[in-house]
């Protein structure tokens, strides 16, 4: 019988033997089945910055996985050898739940992150080890597009401290032709994680000519501050040719520049710029007084200067999870 | 209107019919499933562990 995955707004129609467009969902004998629940084709431990996440438990390590497949096909993925991979064309380590858990603990990392493709496509393996996780005191963190529906992604978050979500561009014309997905359940799933307590960035990854106009900025950013609010930090990433978008140049380090003015003057607190050797956006300023509070240099914490969570000049409450 | 233009009409709209019959049914007969169950083997190839206290080449 032929199935149907609700799991993101896809809503893949799958044939018996067939899978679905994360290649990783398939229908056997007419039941969806996943082929990649405990069976990560990477496990490292990363600087929780590289993620990046800048406000959440700064300098610490976590234990970082993914699985093969994406539901989106990104043409400028910079993980596409595993996102677009065919899990019979992989290799992945047996890795169960539990196991990830007493990793995480002998590594002493206080935070598992499911990154690098998409935990939504490895939904399950990322409830079950995330359910686990809470309850060894260890923090969960998603680095996703965030192309789910709603009803899962709301039963996921329960168990999430932190997400870092993708937002790739501001039109839907930008999302079907480059990541062949939509705008909208993006959008509401930003508004969810934020609606749910769940700690939240957003990265936006600009692309010479394709996302890179000061409107398509500013339309962006202000979306972010009127939806989520001002207080989310943003990072703007470098875009390198990659996969199958080749034929356009590196982001110049003038449009982050630029990117990264537009969202201060719009309102934005926490404006970062990632995937370039620049001291701009680097590091975290006192949206109230301007005082430098947390200094690096790439993945590295140089100085933390918070006070429980607050600049130590003018006590305002910075947001973020610090402890 | 000529017979072959009556016999061409009904001929397509019979095939409209048959089209959407057919697509109505593989949808009403569609198992709808939010959550996927588990496979025991891996379709691909199973590697060890290996050192993870470095950092990975991916992004993210």
């Amino acid at each position: 019988m032929t199935v149907q995955c609700e799991l993101c707004p896809k809503g893949c129609v799958i044939k018996p033997g067939q899978s679905g467009e994360c290649r990783v969902r398939i229908n056997v004998d007419g039941v969806l089945r996943t082929v990649v629940y405990g069976f990560p084709c990477s496990i490292n431990i990363d600087p929780i910055e590289k993620k990046p996440f800048f406000h959440f438990l700064p300098g610490s390590k976590t234990l970082s996985l993914a699985t093969v497949g994406c539901n989106l096909h990104c043409k400028n993925c910079q993980n596409w050898e595993i996102s677009q991979a065919n899990p019979e064309d992989s290799e992945a380590a047996f890795c169960p739940p539990e196991k990830l858990v007493e990793l995480t603990q002998n590594y002493q990392c206080p935070s598992l992150s499911y990154t690098y493709t998409d935990p939504v496509v490895y939904y399950e393996y990322t409830y079950d080890a995330a359910k686990l996780a809470r309850q060894a005191g260890i923090r969960n963190t998603l680095v996703t597009a965030a192309y789910i529906n709603q009803q899962p992604w709301k039963q996921l978050l329960q168990y999430v401290d932190a997400a870092r979500i993708d937002l790739k561009g501001i039109s839907d014309d930008f999302y079907r032709e480059v990541c062949s997905a939509t705008l909208k359940p993006v959008q509401d799933a930003i508004v969810q994680t934020r609606a749910s307590g769940v700690h939240l960035e957003i990265i936006n990854l600009i692309i010479p000519t394709l996302n890179d106009k000061p409107e398509q900025i500013r339309q962006l950013v202000c979306w972010v501050r009127d939806n989520v609010g001002g207080d989310v930090p943003i990072h703007f990433s470098r875009f390198f040719p990659q996969y199958k978008m080749r034929n356009l140049p590196p982001t110049s380090p003038q449009t982050l520049d630029m990117a990264h003015d537009i969202a201060l003057s719009e309102g934005l607190s926490y404006v970062y710029i990632g995937n370039v050797l620049s001291e701009k956006g680097q590091n975290t300023y006192c949206p109230g007084c301007k005082r430098l509070l947390i200094e690096r240099s790439e993945y590295t914490v140089l100085q933390n200067y918070l006070r429980e969570g607050c600049c130590p000049d003018c006590k305002k409450a910075i947001y973020g999870v610090w402890k | 209107m000529t017979r072959r233009k009556f016999i061409q009409k009904i001929m397509e709209t019979a095939a409209a019919i048959a089209v959407g019959g057919f697509w109505l049914a593989e949808k009403t007969g569609l198992e709808k499933f939010v959550h996927a169950g588990k496979l025991k083997n891996y379709p691909g190839t199973l590697k060890p562990l290996g050192n993870i206290n470095s950092q990975s080449k991916w992004s993210g």
